[in-house]
């Protein structure tokens, strides 16, 4: 059974494209775990600042008065694509799952199915 | 085994004695007067706090393991500091799982021990926790975590009462539409239950529910309970164990969290 960092390899290892994968509360904001990040892309940063996407939707949804749960938050920049997941299950509660994808070799719709395959792994 | 000297003991504060026994790459456990961190080889494995619900809490009240499962993972692990292999071995928990829970607890707890950072209390070199190894930390980035979340919680609303005491509800506060959780969180607010005990009784990770309460007490609909007076039975704030000694002996711990399990039957 995969423990967390092999969990965040096999996002990496079994997602095309995949090149840096971090789990992370987003009530603190804080990184349980992360790799391959670089020192020109600091995973901690990122997982901070995606906390920040994943509150304001949650507010606005609540605001919206929608009773639906978030799957997943697709960023598209040029070269990349940012998938946020967040985990549901009981202890789950509360964590994401954030990776890195390079758009020209990344198939969206397998790396949504290998998420969540890998997901499952964490949940309580 | 590394040689641990007793500089940590010449520290001002708990995080300092943290820092000083991870120099030295030292194995054991340091009380401070809100909890104990477990330290292996200079790296956190393990804090607890009177002030949070503990791994058990939290996996068997929010239905991940049954009870008897995690009873008997402590019976059988529990000598050898092996529940949490137990619990995985046995198939109860996905080792994925356990390491989220367990670092949940971790932080939680060790955001109590830091947040009150006075001098430490006392150092057992070589204590193991029975949980056994999970995932180790960095003494540094526990502490910074704790500090962060300490400044998260004081931009809500300076009151750190709020972490520790029992809290009542501010009578004719309006419940102006509040998001789901923290609804959920204000329900519980019974004006004896404290943040860990309100944490327990949701199963949810104690930082989560203080950050309900602050914003709560913020829009000015919890506020601390007024201290029951005359007093019938001991007082029971500000955690079980006001002395903070009794609950440092791993056996005390245990039989307390035995009552706790009973109590929750």
């Amino acid at each position: 059974m995969a423990n967390l960092e092999t969990s965040l390899k096999e996002c990496l290892s079994s997602i095309d494209g995949a090149s840096a994968a971090a789990l992370v509360d987003y009530t603190s904001g804080m990184a349980l775990g992360t790799l391959g990040g670089t020192k020109e892309f600091n995973l901690e940063v990122a997982a901070a600042g995606n906390t920040d996407v994943v509150r304001a939707k949650l507010r606005t949804m609540e605001h919206l008065g929608l009773k639906e749960e978030i799957e997943d938050i697709l960023i598209t920049l040029s070269t990349q694509y940012h998938m946020i997941r967040l985990l549901r299950g009981r202890g789950g509660n509360g964590l994401f799952l954030y990776l890195v994808l390079d758009a020209s070799r990344a198939n969206l719709a397998m790396a949504r199915h290998q998420l969540r395959r890998i997901e499952a792994e964490l949940e309580v | 085994m590394t040689r641990v000297t007793t500089t940590w003991a010449t520290q001002e504060t708990t995080s300092a004695a943290l820092g000083a026994l991870a120099a030295e790459g030292a194995t054991g456990a340091l009380s401070g007067e809100r909890g104990i961190v477990y330290l292996s080889a200079g790296r956190v494995v393990h804090a607890e706090s009177a002030f949070t619900p503990d791994l058990g809490a939290l996996l068997t009240r929010s239905g991940a393991v049954p009870s008897d499962g995690w009873w008997d993972a402590v019976d059988r692990g529990g000598a050898q500091h092996r529940v949490g292999h137990r619990l995985v071995d046995s198939g109860r928990l996905a080792a994925g799982a356990l390491e989220v829970c367990h670092l949940g607890a971790l932080f939680d707890a060790a955001y109590f021990v830091l947040a009150h950072d006075t001098r430490a209390h006392r150092f057992r070199p070589g204590a193991v926790h029975w949980l056994g190894a999970v995932r180790s930390v960095p003494v540094d980035a526990v502490v910074r975590e704790s500090d962060r979340r300490r400044a998260l919680l004081d931009r809500i609303h300076p009151d750190p009462a709020i972490d520790t005491v029992p809290l009542t509800r501010v009578p004719g506060a309006g419940r102006p539409g509040l998001p789901a959780r923290r609804g959920r969180t204000l329900t519980q607010v019974d004006g004896v239950r404290t943040a860990a005990q309100i944490a327990s009784s949701l199963a949810c990770r104690t930082y989560h529910i203080l950050v309900d309460l602050r914003r709560l007490a913020a829009d000015g609909l919890v506020a601390a309970a007024p201290p029951t007076a005359p007093q019938t039975a001991p007082v029971p704030a500000p955690g079980p164990d006001p002395a903070g000694t009794g609950w440092d002996d791993p056996d005390t711990a245990l039989l307390r969290r035995l009552r706790d399990a009973l109590e929750a039957l």
